[in-house]
């Protein structure tokens, strides 16, 4: 597995995509520095859904994993290298697996540094409100991760699709249609922060952090076993 | 020990179609150990049943096998099989070593370093090993490849046009490279659609036109149905008529023709014969020869002819 995992960090860490990832990541650090340096701070509720829902949950993180998690696949289909791969008596599992988390291991510490960060500079370091939010967005990394790396082989327009999926359906069809929240990624991540710090977070309804923690990982589960599946059935260029 | 007359691959009745394109059809065949030569034009269906013997594509209908057990969706059969596809792209970070190097571990071969040192010199790339891939010239990067091919060393080697790229000194070097493994008790499959190069190589041919088993055999029979095949030669002569009449009268020659713009068409079963005859006979006829050209010599005709008789 460890050969695997460091192929891929190698593929995946190339110094223009390593400079937008860190730009991309820096963006709400920036605007959360802004707002509580103005006279005129919103009030936290608009924080909230423009910092942490839209900004940090809604864009970057989605951005940011779909940049490396649907590149861990769709880069070997369209280059012919997956057969040196799957050409090998590994199980499929232990092909998946490093691939998810090399995937995690480069954005993760982006999106992770970036929540903390934002969410200290707005929450003036109240480590309750830190904590929720640094663990939620992180938990959303290992979810879209999981989401882009199955995209990324069921096709090579999987960036394409990705763009789709954040900013019509999480963006856009989940900002009033109830049910499709239930497969938003980004949905999951926030309820995750509300039930994290109750305190801190109590706008609009959610849904019990254990039930969100359900949820999640049957997602999580449910996305690893199809990419393995794929890679067993599909036919390699 | 590998028996030497056992069929090591079992193809059965293996059909591929994508939507309506039928890749290959109906295609039955055993492989024993010894070289394989897998030969077509392009487009003809190599690939596509390379990569189902392979397990790399599943197949439409049929079965197909080895060492009795199936291919597609069984991992552990990868520790018996090298497999190096059509494919030349590389991961250009790696150096060559670094290349095999990974290729190993991933077969889970025990002593790594070993391993690779000896697949290297294999190929004779023990010079540019720490090169970086990107740097180096097609045939290194598929000798390089061969080598990360090579490296679990495979009871059977499986290779999709693995001279493409390739130098005539290299050339020689990979052929004596794959008759050795081949003597040491190997099954290997190469697909080419250059005839002479399966020739050079095969002990057994087998034939794939338009997706189909075309034949299938021992070189030397294919090869005596192709000295047996009919050339056009276009001749260009300062007297065409004088140049026809003598013509006709040569042994090697079965008709002729002429075309309108005063070129002859000369149909022989016999070129070798033919490609002497000719120039003597327009020195004798004091006839100037301004251009002599084979009219069906292309790949296509040939394997078409083969696929006629």
């Amino acid at each position: 597995m460890g050969t695997v995992y460091r192929l891929t960090l190698r593929q995946l860490t190339g110094r223009a995509r390593l400079a937008i990832l860190t730009v991309l990541a820096t963006l709400p650090v920036i605007v959360a520095a802004l707002m509580v340096a103005s006279p005129d701070a919103p009030p936290m509720t608009q924080f909230e859904t423009g910092i942490l829902g839209a900004m940090l949950s809604g864009s970057i993180a989605p951005l940011v994993v779909l940049a490396i998690a649907a590149a861990a696949f769709s880069n070997e289909v369209e280059d012919n290298t997956l057969a040196n791969l799957s050409l090998s008596p590994l199980p499929r599992w232990q092909i998946i697996v490093p691939k998810f988390l090399a995937a995690i291991t480069i954005a993760g510490p982006f999106i992770g540094a970036s929540a903390f960060a934002t969410s200290y500079i707005a929450f003036l370091g109240d480590p309750k409100a830190v904590f929720a939010v640094t663990v939620s967005a992180l938990a959303g990394v290992i979810l879209y991760a999981a989401a882009f790396l199955w995209l990324g082989l069921m096709t090579t327009y999987a960036i394409g699709i990705g763009l789709l999926y954040i900013v019509l359906w999480e963006g856009f069809f989940s900002g009033f249609v109830t049910g499709v929240r239930m497969l938003s990624i980004r949905h999951y991540a926030i309820s995750l922060m509300h039930g994290l710090d109750e305190r801190r977070f109590n706008f609009g309804t959610h849904p019990a952090l254990a039930t969100v923690v359900i949820i999640s990982i049957v997602a999580f589960s449910g996305l690893l076993y199809l990419s393995i599946r794929r890679l067993r059935t599909m036919d390699i260029p | 020990m590998i028996d030497s007359a056992a069929p090591v691959i079992r193809v059965n009745g293996v059909s591929r179609w994508f939507g309506n394109v039928v890749a290959v059809s109906e295609v039955s065949f055993d492989i024993t150990p010894g070289i394989t030569g897998l030969l077509g034009p392009n487009g003809a269906g190599k690939t596509t049943m390379l990569r189902m013997m392979t397990g790399l594509a599943a197949t439409s209908t049929g079965t197909i096998t080895m060492f009795g057990e199936r291919v597609r969706d069984n991992p552990p059969l990868y520790r018996r099989i090298g497999v190096m596809s059509e494919h030349e792209t590389v991961y250009d970070f790696m150096t060559g070593r670094e290349f095999v190097t990974m290729m190993a571990r991933i077969r889970n071969v025990d002593n790594v370093e070993e391993a690779a040192d000896h697949a290297i010199e294999l190929v004779d790339m023990m010079d540019a090993q720490h090169r970086p891939m990107k740097t180096y010239s097609r045939g290194m990067r598929q000798r390089m490849r061969l080598a990360g091919t090579l490296v679990h060393d495979p009871e059977v080697l499986v290779l999709d046009e693995p001279l493409n790229g390739a130098d005539p000194r290299q050339r020689l070097h990979f052929k004596r490279l794959l008759q050795q493994l081949a003597h040491d008790g190997r099954t290997i499959i190469l697909s080419s659609h250059i005839l002479e190069e399966v020739e050079e190589l095969a002990d057994t041919v087998l034939l794939i036109v338009n997706g189909k088993l075309a034949a299938s055999g021992g070189f030397r029979a294919i090869r005596a149905a192709l000295n047996q095949r009919p050339y056009h030669v276009r001749v260009v002569s300062d007297s065409p008529r004088a140049l026809a009449a003598a013509v006709v009268n040569l042994p090697s020659v079965d008709a002729v023709n002429i075309d309108p713009d005063g070129a002859l068409i000369v149909l022989s079963r016999n070129v070798l014969d033919l490609q002497l005859e000719l120039p003597r006979l327009a020195q004798s006829a004091s006839i100037r020869l301004r251009r002599v050209e084979p009219l069906d010599d292309s790949l296509e005709s040939v394997f078409g002819y083969l696929v006629e008789n």
